[in-house]
């Protein structure tokens, strides 16, 4: 109530007129009631009322801040963000390997970026994970929806739907293994038709329409409630040409970056980005370093690195708040996104938590 | 997009006006301030500024689409997603042939068959959807003045004997493929930009861009300051521009390229094969460069890191022996990594069947990196090889 006249969010034209007028605080604004504002300032009634339903929306949530309540800043002990992070679902990416030194895929309400050489396979993770993200809970997936931002032109949706359709039938291997009613159930709306449906599709030519794209982006996840994921498939290539002034840059990147947080942790989606790779030249030599400069690297909660070693691709996890450091083998293989050899087939009796990362048929696909 | 004049966002005419006298005009413009900045400049309050922004977003955004949509589209138009080369595995291997609203790179050291394999492509994209083609126009933007008129007719005539049977049939496929000589990176900036209108107006259905690297190398020398960000700067604009037009039009964009020497450390090439001396500023040197380990060179695509990432398809063309060459599938967002072998004669590019490997279908390499065997290298391999050459070489250094 005894906030400063100032720091209310009015335009800066009528708050010049209050304080020209020689209002201090929030309380002498709403005392004075409509008509006495609009006579004293010169306004009309109606710009009069505005404010004050303003003003008093502002010192509402202000009580309720000191209060303890929630409003719109987010209060809780680290418990029960312990259960909450206990229950959260993982995205499963197909490759076990890279499950694990995920900590289980990848996590919802975070920001994984992946960064790697062209053609390494981030566009291919980006497909796997846009079907994977909508596996039926039975089988271990969230069951959500995605949107994919594309600025690269590089999402192929025939190779789209030859990754749904392995994974299609993956779930049905499953499903006939364990003959079980929620199963084949879930079955039914698991199809190709319906996974392709559920991925929402938005081409960005350059930098401002992914502006604008990811500015009416909360909107389009109030609509579309179970989205689970969204992809920005090359967030490096809109902003790495064409642009003179880096501070400009370095300034959109940084509301992008929060915009997206914001996103995550209001929907509990995942953000995963795609990153290029720059040269940078040191003294006598060059290396190859994520793209977008080193105040990116603070945006994204999560870094993969996807790189090469002669003829096997490697996945290192560079940045995790929980996970330790480590490297993988990948491959990609017709299917989509797969570990290299397949992993052991274990015989799970009880069989109601069934793993899809195991995929028992890999030796027959030669 | 961006250019968009505010006016046209459905603001309204006084918010226009106001903003014109800060210099804010454009969708661009308005978008990039901040939240403070957009208060200040419109006078309006913190709610009614959001509201603001999601109104000329809105102007901006694309449209959604969802993948099934997509999907059904091209299934409605099988034909018009892929252009097919003739090369009939390749083709198998592509999922029907060079894609078509994507940009595809052919690598080749010189004279191994790119302009070859471009004035084959434009022959078919010239020919009936029946046969294969594409029923349309061709744009050809020439920068190392290497296309031969007389060559395009050999081809169209041995290849296809039976379709140009006669003069007449020879004469219409020439009208349709329209060459531009250009020889300077600003030209081919302007005719980039040009393209939209005459594809419009002569129904073009493939562009081709032979070569990228030429005028690009000679003007930007890496070595001086500067240049190297000014050239990625050029061709990502390029690159932008491109696919642009091949997204908007469904057609197959193909750009050539030449290749450079990279040094790196843990190749076992002899480097007295290919001069060091070459291209040293695109050197991709990993690791302490005092590790003692003499540095080999080897041969890479052209153009850097950032190109690579900006092409959708690279299709590498190399020497295998004295008369085979090898087509590489290096970055293919549907195909796996393979081989195949060619020659070339009278009819333009012929695959050599049963020497063929596809499939390998887990491996790969960084097509940034992958090596290319010029023709030393496979004339060196050639007479050190025995007669019966195993045919599962893939030709590493």
């Amino acid at each position: 109530m005894q906030r400063d006249v100032g720091s209310l969010p009015l335009s800066p034209a009528l708050r010049a007129r209050l304080l020209a007028a020689g209002f201090q605080t929030a309380q002498e604004l709403l005392e004075t009631g409509p008509c006495g504002l609009s006579k004293e300032i010169g306004i009309s009634r109606e710009e009069a009322l505005e404010a004050l339903q303003v003003v008093r929306q502002e010192c509402a949530g202000d009580a309720a801040k000191t209060a303890g309540g929630s409003g719109s800043t987010r209060k809780c002990t680290a418990l029960e963000l312990l259960e909450e992070e206990q229950t959260q679902g993982f995205i499963i990416t197909f490759c076990s390997a890279l499950d694990n030194i995920l900590g289980g895929g990848v996590q919802l309400t975070k920001i994984t970026e992946i960064c790697g050489a062209p053609g390494v396979g981030k566009t291919q993770l980006c497909m796997q994970l846009a079907v994977d993200v909508q596996i039926p809970e039975c089988f271990g997936g969230v069951a959500g929806e995605a949107v994919f931002i594309d600025t690269e032109g590089s999402f192929m949706v025939d190779r789209a739907a030859d990754i749904a359709t392995a994974c299609v039938r993956h779930c049905q291997l499953i499903a006939e293994a364990h003959q079980e009613e929620d199963h084949l159930q879930a079955l039914e709306t698991f199809s190709l038709e319906s996974i392709l449906s559920h991925i929402y599709y938005f081409r960005c030519r350059d930098y401002i329409e992914l502006l604008a794209q990811v500015y009416l982006l909360p909107d389009f996840l109030s609509e579309h409630s179970k989205v689970r994921l969204v992809v920005i498939d090359g967030i490096a290539f809109p902003f790495r040409h064409d642009f003179e002034d880096l501070s400009l840059r370095t300034r959109l990147l940084n509301g992008l970056a929060q915009q997206l947080i914001i996103i995550a942790n209001d929907h509990k989606s995942a953000v995963v980005l795609t990153n290029q790779m720059t040269t940078r030249f040191g003294q006598n030599q060059s290396m190859l370093v994520p793209a977008l400069g080193e105040s990116w690297g603070h945006a994204a909660t999560v870094r993969l690195i996807f790189h090469w070693d002669n003829t096997q691709r490697l996945a290192t996890l560079y940045k995790s708040p929980s996970q330790k450091e480590s490297t993988i083998p990948y491959n990609i293989t017709p299917q989509g996104f797969r570990d290299v050899q397949p992993p052991p087939v274990t015989q799970n009796a009880e069989g109601t938590e069934m793993n899809p990362r195991k995929r028992p048929r890999r030796e027959e696909e030669k | 997009m961006a250019t968009k004049k505010l006016r046209r966002a459905k603001l309204s005419q006084e918010l226009c006006e106001r903003l014109s006298r800060y210099q804010i005009t454009t969708c661009q413009d308005f978008l990039c301030l901040s939240l403070l900045e957009l208060m200040k400049v419109t006078g309006e309050s913190y709610r009614n500024v959001q509201k603001l922004l999601r109104k000329v977003s809105l102007a901006c955004a694309p449209k959604m689409q969802t993948a099934y949509e997509m999907k059904v589209r091209r299934s409605i138009n099988p034909s018009a997603a892929f252009l097919p080369t003739s090369l009939h595995s390749l083709d198998k291997v592509l999922h029907g042939g060079i894609p078509c609203g994507s940009l595809t790179e052919l690598t080749s050291p010189p004279g191994c068959g790119k302009t070859q394999f471009c004035i084959t492509m434009s022959v078919l994209a010239t020919l009936p959807v029946s046969m294969g083609g594409l029923d349309g126009a061709v744009i050809y933007i020439d920068t190392e003045s290497a296309f031969s008129a007389e060559r395009l007719i050999e081809i169209a005539g041995n290849r296809f004997p039976t379709y140009f049977d006669s003069d007449e049939k020879l004469f219409c496929m020439t009208r349709s493929i329209h060459l531009y000589r250009e020889l300077t990176c600003d030209s081919v900036l302007k005719r980039i930009k040009s393209l939209e209108e005459e594809i419009i107006s002569k129904k073009i259905k493939l562009i081709i861009i032979d070569s990228v690297a030429s005028v690009v190398r000679k003007e930007f020398d890496t070595k001086l300051q500067g240049n190297l960000a000014e050239r990625s700067n050029f061709l990502a604009r390029g690159a932008s521009l491109l696919k642009y037009v091949a997204e908007e039009f469904s057609i197959p964009v193909i750009l050539t390229n030449q290749i450079t020497t990279s040094l790196s450390n843990g190749l076992a090439i002899p480097a007295d094969l290919v001069s060091p001396a070459h291209d040293l500023s695109l050197s991709e040197v990993t690791g302490a460069s005092g590790s003692g380990k003499k540095e080999s060179a080897c041969v890479t695509a052209a153009l850097g890191n950032t190109w690579s990432h900006s092409v959708n398809t690279r299709l590498i063309l190399q020497y295998h022996d004295l008369l085979t060459r090898q087509i590489v599938i290096a970055k293919s967002p549907v195909a796996p990594f393979s081989t195949f072998f060619y020659t070339v004669e009278k009819s333009g590019l012929v695959l050599q069947d049963g020497k063929n490997l596809s499939n390998l279908p887990w491996e790969g390499t960084n097509p940034a990196l992958q090596t290319i065997q010029v023709r030393n290298t496979a004339l060196g391999n050639a007479l050190l090889k025995t007669t019966d050459e195993t045919p599962g070489d893939t030709p590493s250094p």
